[in-house]
């Protein structure tokens, strides 16, 4: 499992696909003569389709003991991966499935750099990578010190650590096509992200997986091919945890692959899952962003302060069609760490030549002061009308609530119905994704925006308070000019009594927004169980 | 009913016109909702006119809709009527069956024009619906104040004033008379909702009338506030007489329920995110200087008034405010009553 750094990944998908095979022979209870299907590895818990049980086996069991035993052979699978991960490094200590997770850290410290040199390759965005630098100074740590890592989960949040995000495709499954082990690279490292980006993605490599798919012998494509796609799904979600729409649009396309007719030849089978792919991706996400900003670019009126938090592709289709429609407007963007999703809609909406604000999330309440409308994206919409989205969202839509003086600012929610989930959220501590916290070390600042730079020696000093049109001021007032990694958390790991925590979403509750742009029309935050249910039985 | 005197009317000038259809039927009953109106006006169009398709029928729908949109100044109730005729037939015409559009197109109208004045008579038997609703809130002893000339708020108050022989309920009306009305109307013509004081006086029960500007000086005698609406909107707010925003505002900040009572019809497709951003243009807010006054005054003397453009702006009288939802407790409509939202359950239903 220890690669050279500069291995191609090609190798570290070999590597897995081979111990995947040793793995497998404990668990073949199953169809000995079929090879794809030999490791019965259960669907994900979100697919609830019929079809989603292995269908091979011999004998008929009824669905409540298919899923015990599809539970069960998951489990041992787990255990089996930790254990070789762990034996095959330090061969210590039998971890159980909820410490082995936090565990692997540390002690896959080679392989973590070998991952982050391999994702270096690729085409580098602004975006902060995961994995890079802080992982690999993790491999100072020493194993010894595992004890301390259990402080490092911030206790409200224990549940949501379960499962350490993947940081290389080593250890990938050989059924996972190499769309979707390229899909899992930009997920993690964010260079896809957003809920409809990450949705649209994930559907256009699961096309590309059924157009390289061939039913094995003995099945048929109706049956076979979800338990394929299981796969796929589960190694997305180690990448990263399923978005409210991947989850929705998984459901569908599982919901039409049970419903073809098993006597449908393969290829008239494939091209029409294809063409309801693409019809998906059209219906549900871009003629649905199409009539959302249409109509939400109506709200828009001339000498308008729109304030927005982050980077929403749907709001920023909206602010840009207005503008197109001749409306003078401002925007004020508000931003946040680790991410600055806002940076790239501050230069596209400036590009444009709308009058753009740009700061940061502390300075919401300047920004909130004269501003006269919020727009907002969303992760999802629970079916208690909350708003799930970008951490620091509810802080926003709060704050243009709360204004102590002066009439109320309008929050608008921009948001295709496929975001919506019968879920229901009460706070953002139940339903969270934890990200990793070394995001939030300083290293993710690039050294020149850090070094002060003799040309803008005269910025003045705090930058977000400025209420000045198209700059882009400097994210971080310019502290020390000195290596990123003599940052003062930087050896969080091995603080006592220190703990970082990166969350990644917060829900906003209905009270505070007032309206949500679907492309079902304008409704108010509690029609939202009304609209699901509405989409997802037609 | 109605439609037959101005069947009359229409008659003799062949080019129909929707928007005098439309006033005249506003104006030859006094119980005719804004959307009924409206929804009468196009059976009456359809009537007339001698389209022969499908596409025909709806092309012609739209273009009258819009023009009497355009013509009437606050167009709010009576999009709703549109919005729903117009959902009406397309639900129809898409039906599969006789009805649908492999269907016969002559028995296909006969069937809509019934269903049309079926539809009418329905919608006008909704405001004793909405009394039989209602009637529960009214208890003994309770003091309700209301405002406006809502002939559902009215029909409610009456209905629960005379139940068989003398009043079974005894309850006292605190009636607030607005004083903007007032400004337009000819000076010896009562204001609005005197009627529904006379009639509940008749019936025995104790009225007070009271200006606007006592209404918080009343809340804390009254126990109740029920309203009557113009239109209610997606989120579950009411379009309504100007002054009745401030009144649910006061009724929160007492802590005095606040109900709403309208029909069902009334229901518009429109999403008003405050009061600012209703679809219609109105004239309270006028900033003038002395300077301003003059040039007015000029213009007064010198052009003897014409009605040209001022017909899409709406009087003062007629205007309207935006009660947002928090402020509503309930709405009593004949489809039951309704928190604020449930009506864009309501809506979405009529919808899709």
């Amino acid at each position: 499992m220890t690669e050279p750094s500069n291995s191609v990944p090609t190798a570290q998908v070999l590597t897995p696909a081979s111990s995947a095979l040793e793995q497998s022979q404990p668990v073949t209870e199953n169809s000995p003569q079929t090879l794809p299907i030999r490791d019965s590895k259960p669907t994900k818990p979100t697919g609830d389709a019929p079809a989603s049980t292995d269908g091979t086996t011999d004998k008929p069991l009824s669905p409540a003991e298919l899923k015990k035993k599809a539970k069960a052979d998951k489990a041992a699978r787990r255990i089996r991966e930790k254990l070789d991960k762990e034996g095959g490094t330090i061969g210590s200590a039998i971890p159980t499935p909820g410490v082995g997770a936090q565990a692997r850290s540390p002690t896959t410290p080679k392989k973590d750099a070998a991952g982050a040199g391999s994702a270096q390759k690729g085409p580098r965005p602004l975006t902060p990578r995961r994995g890079s630098g802080p992982l690999a100074q993790t491999g100072s740590v020493l194993v010894e010190q595992k004890k301390k890592k259990d402080d490092k989960k911030v206790a409200v949040f224990g549940h949501l650590y379960g499962q350490q995000r993947r940081v290389t495709v080593a250890g990938a499954t050989k059924e996972v096509h190499h769309a979707i082990l390229a899909l899992g690279m930009q997920l993690m490292d964010y260079t896809i992200c957003g809920s409809s980006a990450r949705c649209v993605a994930t559907l256009i490599a699961f096309k590309r997986v059924i157009e390289s798919y061939t039913t094995p012998m003995g099945t048929s494509l109706a049956r076979h091919l979800t338990t394929h796609l299981s796969y796929q799904i589960t190694y997305l979600s180690t990448c990263r945890p399923l978005s409210i729409s991947q989850g929705n649009a998984i459901r569908a396309l599982k919901l039409f692959i049970a419903g073809i007719d098993p006597s449908t030849p393969e290829t008239s089978a494939k091209i029409s899952l294809c063409e309801y792919i693409d019809s998906f991706i059209r219906e549900k996400i871009t003629v649905a962003d199409q009539v959302i900003a249409d109509s939400a670019a109506q709200k828009v009126q001339d000498g308008d302060v729109i304030v927005t938090f982050a980077g929403s592709s749907i709001v920023k289709q909206t602010l840009l069609l207005a503008h197109n429609q001749g409306k003078r407007f401002r925007v004020s963007i508000i931003d946040s760490r680790p991410l600055f999703e806002g940076k790239s809609l501050a230069r596209d909406l400036a590009k444009s030549g709308l009058d753009v604000q740009y700061s940061l999330v502390h300075a919401i309440t300047h920004a909130v002061k004269d501003a006269t409308k919020v727009f907002l994206g969303a992760h999802g919409m629970t079916s208690n009308g909350g708003l799930y989205s970008r951490v620091g969202t509810a802080l926003v839509a709060m704050s243009a609530k709360e204004r102590a003086s002066g009439v109320e600012i309008p929050v608008i929610v921009c948001c295709e119905t496929i975001k919506f989930t019968d879920r229901v959220a009460l706070d953002s501590i139940v339903v969270n994704e934890i990200a990793d916290a070394n995001e939030l070390l300083p290293l993710n600042t690039p050294v020149s925006l850090v070094v002060r730079d003799p040309a803008d020696a005269y910025v003045p000093p705090p930058p977000e308070n400025k209420k000045g049109g198209n700059r882009t001021p400097v994210p971080e007032p310019p502290v020390t000019p000195h290596k990123t990694s003599s940052s003062p958390l930087a050896n969080w790991r091995n603080t006592p009594n220190l703990q970082l925590l990166n969350i990644m979403y917060d829900v906003t509750p209905a009270e505070y927004v007032d309206m949500v742009i679907t492309e079902m029309g304008s409704l108010p935050p509690s029609a939202v169980p009304i609209v699901h249910r509405m989409v997802t039985n037609l | 009913m109605a439609s037959t005197t101005s069947d009359a009317a229409v008659a003799d000038t062949k080019p129909f016109d929707i928007v005098a259809t439309y006033n005249e039927l506003l104006r030859s009953d006094a119980d005719l909702t804004m959307p009924i109106a409206a929804i009468e006006a196009l059976v009456l169009l359809l009537t007339q006119s001698a389209s022969s398709t499908i596409s025909e029928t709806l092309d012609l729908l739209e273009k009258s809709t819009a023009h009497l949109k355009r013509s009437i100044p606050n167009p709010i109730g009576l999009s709703a009527g549109t919005d729903l005729f117009q959902r009406y037939l397309i639900t129809t015409l898409q039906r599969p069956g006789q009805l649908g559009p492999a269907g016969d197109f002559k028995a296909i109208r006969t069937h809509l024009l019934s269903n049309g004045r079926l539809f009418i008579r329905r919608a006008k038997e909704s405001r004793d619906k909405i009394a039989a609703f209602g009637r529960g809130f009214i208890r003994d002893g309770s003091t309700i104040l209301t405002n406006g000339g809502s002939r559902a708020v009215a029909a409610l108050l009456q209905k629960a004033a005379d139940e068989e022989g003398g009043p079974a309920v005894r309850f006292r009306v605190i009636y607030v008379l607005s004083s903007i009305s007032q400004d337009c109307k000819q000076p010896n013509e009562e204001p609005e909702g005197m009627e529904t004081v006379r009639a509940l006086r008749a019936k025995g029960v104790p009225v007070s009338t009271i200006p606007e500007s006592a209404v918080a000086y009343s809340l804390g005698k009254a126990d109740m506030v029920i309203v009557g609406a113009e239109g209610v909107v997606e989120n579950g707010g009411i379009v309504s007489r100007m002054g009745t925003y401030q009144i649910g505002l006061l009724a929160k900040a007492i802590g005095k329920p606040f109900y709403v009572v309208a029909e069902s019809h009334k229901f518009v497709r429109l999403y008003p995110l405050g009061q600012y951003d209703l679809p219609i243009e109105q004239q309270v807010l006028e900033f003038k200087s002395e300077e301003d006054l003059e040039e007015e005054r000029k213009q007064q003397s010198s052009v003897t008034k014409t009605d040209g453009d001022t017909s899409i702006k709406l009087p003062l009288c007629d205007s309207v405010d935006f009660t947002p939802p928090h402020l509503i407790s309930a709405l009593i409509t004949d489809s039951g009553v309704l928190t604020p939202s449930a009506v864009s359950e309501e809506l979405i239903k009529i919808w899709f």
